[in-house]
């Protein structure tokens, strides 16, 4: 099953930096998340049992041939669609949202673990396929795209839900999509916006948006967190106030410092030497992870790369930005260092993928 | 599934596309933290501080207020105020809401305190309970550590403290500064807690001391975390009173017994120092200590016994007997008399056409000044005042202290009035007319006092002609031990001849301790001197006309006093409003009198008076 010459094929390099942004989150919990007036607190040690476990199942997703995981991958993807209905109905309801079927130990949140199964579905259906896809191909690509998208949408997760679109795109790209093709997918996009506007978007994702083209009218309110992410950012300076320093992060003038901010937190209290040190091996892993999906025997392969590196990159970029008070704020946490054990295990396991896929790039 | 070299061809390119793609959001993104941290870095770190970092005044105490051996008179104890710090309040609408339930307020009562304030700078907490209760400071600090009350705020402050209550109208009372006070005096700033009234008042800038500040970290709701440093404030100085407490207790506890509204005051008659001073109706002076409620305040400025004016340095009395000694004096010096001049009272007498009764129904007899003034026999100094006509008894009344103001320590002095034939010309255009001289020679007509220029009346007998000026203060420490506050100067000397005062001083003596009407103020061996004064409110024929009447119309009491007669320590004046006769006004006194020589002398002071059995009703 595991042969053993496969060990020395497994990409070290990927997998310290990994670790690195891992072990980067869970200190910066442990500074955000000890609050002397109200007792230390383990949130730091739940985050490392996800990472144990996120290890577990890399080591899981690298065990069998990725071709294995993408022929059964219309099996995952009905099983995801099964849990997203059913969070849909049973799931546990937390801060106005239906996202979290409660487990003993933690609770599980499906709608992580879609995105490695839409990256699984898409690389099967799109490696199926020769030459440039199709109108037809591209449709059913994104009616398969659609649907967990729209279950998440639902609960309502909009944030999570977003993220999967990139992971259509990039492999719709990498597959041969005609530029053209793309070009008018955003020129569609663009047009669509007003109406989406107009109909779609609720009032407080509309007020969201609004705050960010003019935080300070409504400085309290919506534009609260972004103005106090760019004060947190901002005073951190070069070197930063120091680890456990930061006023702004300690003193709770940012909500969920733990969770979608744990980057300004970094930023205040690393500074710029620090948000240097994380946006490099950001890019470390996922130039590493491309040269992965270069690197791939087949087609397959290089699209399951990037189907799992399209909404992790998406997701670092936009949580990175948003963290510095440069886009609104959304509900999207910092793949490896926001709290969080669902998504630490998908990403450990989509690296796994990744893994496997360079690994196994000489075998038959 | 090998791939086609073209296919190859084409995701190696499009791979490279990404790779390109994502260096340069990267580098933006690099770019974007390096604008943030390194160029705008000051900026931010300011906003930062201003978030997290906040200067709280620290209100200085106020300087104690100790009595003339050191006993505590006035002090300060910590209460807490509960505000609310917009600065930090997210939704100050649901603060406001929140605040009221948890402090069992009405709602619409904390939205009018926030009202008043709204255009204060938003730094400035505005107080919405001073003096909260344990509960109510429990309520709150308990829901804080929720966070369900950002903004919330609760400080301690040093509130003024007046452990006993008596002298009132002395000790004054302390409030916020008023506008105009801040744009007039000097050094003071809205929010300060400034004297008001009273002591308080006139020593502010010495009672008040310099506010301190602290500089603390606090967290998103405003809770305080930490101190980063501390500027301790200066409490005031203190001051050291000529008052003494057990005087002032005697004054009080006889008011208590009478129940009278009314005045007293008590001297040092050597020196003006205020041994005792008090005005009734009297209020609560803690009940401004931390902000006076408005159904309190609206209780006190509409009570028609008016609670809040001092009696004893603002209301003006007709004197009524007390001001026979000012006549009997100018008839003297001015060579009219002599003592052992003689009147023969029938129990009236007619000057000009006129008729002038004497109280005692069938006269008095022949009596001379001593026995007149033992006796208080009107026709007596219908009489020498009619030969002494109204300019000299307005010279000699005034350098004894009458109709002038007293000069003491206190705000808003008010002045008596002895008449003049220039003053009536001035004020009604008329001439004086000699009848009225008559009714002014027993204190009636235009004259009125101040139960203050009685006291410094009573002390300039009691010292043979200097009118010393009354005041309060007998020494500041300012933290480096007590230094003495040396006395005003007299106002100015009478020059009285001894034997002519003396003559004077005897028949005081024989109102108290012979058959006068000051017995009720007899202290065996200490020769207690003084006067009644019975004072109509309104004249016999206007009573008459008044027929009944829910108004008061019973005469005023008068008692002025020294003791002993020779060589007087002690002097003053009580005053009953409606107290029907002086006499009951004498008992108060002899309380008085009772407790300063039993303090003198070491011996146990008496116990809290009964007077039913003496009290004329």
């Amino acid at each position: 099953m595991f042969e053993r010459r496969l060990y020395y094929h497994i990409d070290w390099a990927l997998v310290i930096a990994v670790l690195a942004l891992c072990a980067l989150g869970v200190i910066m919990i442990n500074s955000t998340t000890a609050d002397p007036t109200r007792g230390t607190s383990r949130m730091y040690l739940t985050q490392l049992y996800a990472i144990v476990i996120g290890l577990g199942a890399m080591v899981f997703m690298l065990t069998l041939d990725y071709r294995t995981f993408t022929d059964k991958s219309h099996l995952i993807y009905f099983g995801l669609i099964a849990l997203l209905l059913y969070v849909m109905f049973f799931g546990q309801v937390q801060m106005g949202a239906r996202r979290w079927i409660p487990l003993r130990v933690f609770n599980l949140q499906p709608s992580e673990f879609a995105k490695v199964g839409v990256a699984l579905v898409l690389a099967k259906f799109f490696g199926e396929n020769r030459g440039s896809p199709s109108w037809t191909d591209l449709a059913i690509g994104g009616v398969l795209t659609a649907i967990p998208l729209g279950l998440i949408a639902k609960e309502p997760d909009l944030g999570t839900a977003v993220t999967l679109m990139p992971i259509f795109l990039a492999v719709a790209y990498l597959a041969g999509m005609r530029m053209r093709i793309l070009g008018m997918l955003l020129v569609c996009t663009v047009l669509a916006a007003p109406i989406a506007w107009k109909f779609a978007l609720k009032d407080y994702q509309k007020s969201r948006i609004s705050t960010f083209l003019d935080p300070s009218q409504d400085a309290k309110g919506a534009g609260y967190q972004q103005i106090q992410a760019r004060i947190t950012v901002g005073s951190g300076g070069l070197t930063g106030k120091g680890f456990k320093q930061g006023t702004q992060g300690q003193l709770r003038f940012l909500p969920v410092a733990h969770n979608d901010f744990i980057f300004s937190v970094l930023a205040e209290e690393q500074g710029f030497a620090g948000v240097l040190v994380a946006l490099g091996l950001y890019l470390f892993v996922i130039l590493r992870a491309l040269e992965a999906a270069r690197l791939a025997k087949d087609r397959l392969g290089a699209y399951l790369v990037l189907g799992v590196l399209a909404s992790f990159t998406f997701q670092v970029v936009y949580n990175v930005t948003m963290s510095a008070g440069l886009a609104p704020v959304k509900g999207l946490t910092l793949p490896l260092m926001s709290y969080g054990g669902s998504s630490m295990i998908a990403t450990l396991a989509g690296f796994g993928l990744v893994l496997n896929v360079r690994m196994r790039r000489f075998t038959n | 599934m090998a791939v086609p070299v073209e296919d190859r061809r084409r995701l190696t390119t499009r791979l490279s596309v990404l790779q390109y793609v994502i260096t340069v959001i990267f580098s933006i993104l690099a770019v974007g933290f390096w604008v943030l941290q390194v160029v705008e870095h000051a900026k931010f770190e300011e906003m930062a501080e201003n978030n997290h970092q906040r200067t709280l005044a620290l209100r200085a105490p106020r300087g104690l207020v100790v009595d003339r051996d050191g006993k505590v008179l006035v002090e300060n104890r910590n209460s807490y105020s509960i505000s609310i710090d917009r600065e930090r309040t997210k939704d100050l609408n649901r603060t406001i809401r929140l605040l009221g339930a948890v402090l069992g307020l009405d709602e619409k009562n904390v939205r009018a305190i926030v009202d008043r304030h709204r255009r204060e700078p938003t730094y400035r907490p505005i107080v919405v309970v001073q003096d909260a209760t344990l509960a109510q400071v429990a309520a709150v600090t308990a829901r804080r550590l929720d966070f369900e009350l950002p903004g919330v705020v609760v400080e301690e402050v040093p509130t003024r403290r007046y452990p006993e209550t008596m002298g009132a109208h002395l000790f004054g009372y302390v409030g916020e500064v008023s506008d105009t006070q801040v744009s007039d005096q000097e050094g003071l700033k809205s929010g300060d807690i400034v004297g008001q009234s009273g002591i308080e008042k006139v020593y502010n800038a010495m009672l008040m001391g310099e506010d301190g500040a602290k500089r603390v970290v606090v967290n998103s709701v405003g809770r305080e975390i930490r101190t980063l440093e501390e500027d301790e404030p200066t409490e005031g100085k203190r001051l050291q009173l000529t008052v003494d407490y057990d005087v002032q207790r005697a004054i009080e506890e006889g008011f208590d017994q009478l129940g009278f509204n009314g005045a007293a005051v008590v001297l040092d008659p050597t020196s003006g120092d205020v041994l005792g001073f008090t005005s009734r109706p009297a209020y609560d002076p803690n009940a401004f200590a931390a902000g006076i409620d408005r159904e309190t305040w609206a209780n006190l400025t509409s009570d028609d016994d008016l609670p809040l004016s001092d009696r004893a340095i603002q209301g003006r009395y007709s004197p009524g007997s007390t001001f026979k000694m000012a006549v009997a004096t100018a008839a003297l010096q001015e060579g009219v008399i002599t003592p052992d001049f003689k009147v023969h009272c029938t129990g009236s007498a007619t000057f000009y056409g006129r008729p002038f009764k004497c109280w005692k129904k069938g006269g008095h007899g022949t009596v001379d000044l001593r026995h007149a003034i033992e006796q208080s026999c009107n026709v007596y100094f219908y009489t020498i005042g009619n030969m002494t006509g109204i300019d000299k008894i307005h010279k000699w009344a005034t350098l004894l202290g009458l109709g002038e103001k007293s000069g003491i320590d206190l705000p808003n002095e008010l002045v008596g009035l002895v008449p003049s034939p220039e003053w009536k010309q001035a004020r009604f255009k008329e001439k004086w007319y000699a009848g009225e001289t008559v009714s002014v020679s027993i204190g009636q007509g235009s004259v009125s006092v101040t139960p203050v220029s009685m006291a410094v009346y009573a002390a300039t007998l009691a010292n043979g002609g200097t009118r010393v000026t009354p005041h309060l203060l007998k020494a500041v420490d300012d933290g480096n031990g007590w230094k003495p506050v040396p006395p005003p100067a007299p106002r100015s000397h009478a020059p009285l001849d001894p034997d002519k005062l003396q003559s004077i001083r005897d028949g005081l003596f024989l109102v108290v301790n012979g058959a006068g009407t000051g017995h009720n103020a007899i202290l065996k061996g200490y020769d207690v001197s003084g006067k009644t004064g019975t004072a109509q409110v309104i004249s016999n024929q206007g009573k008459e006309r008044a027929g009944k009447t829910e108004k008061d119309l019973r005469d005023n009491g008068w008692f002025v006093f020294f003791a002993p007669r020779d060589k007087p320590e002690i002097a003053g004046v009580v005053l009953l409003e409606h107290g029907v006769h002086g006499s009951n006004a004498a008992l108060v006194a002899h309380h008085v009198l009772d407790t300063f020589f039993a303090k003198k002398e070491g011996r146990p002071l008496p116990p809290k008076p009964e007077f039913k059995a003496n009290l004329v009703p």
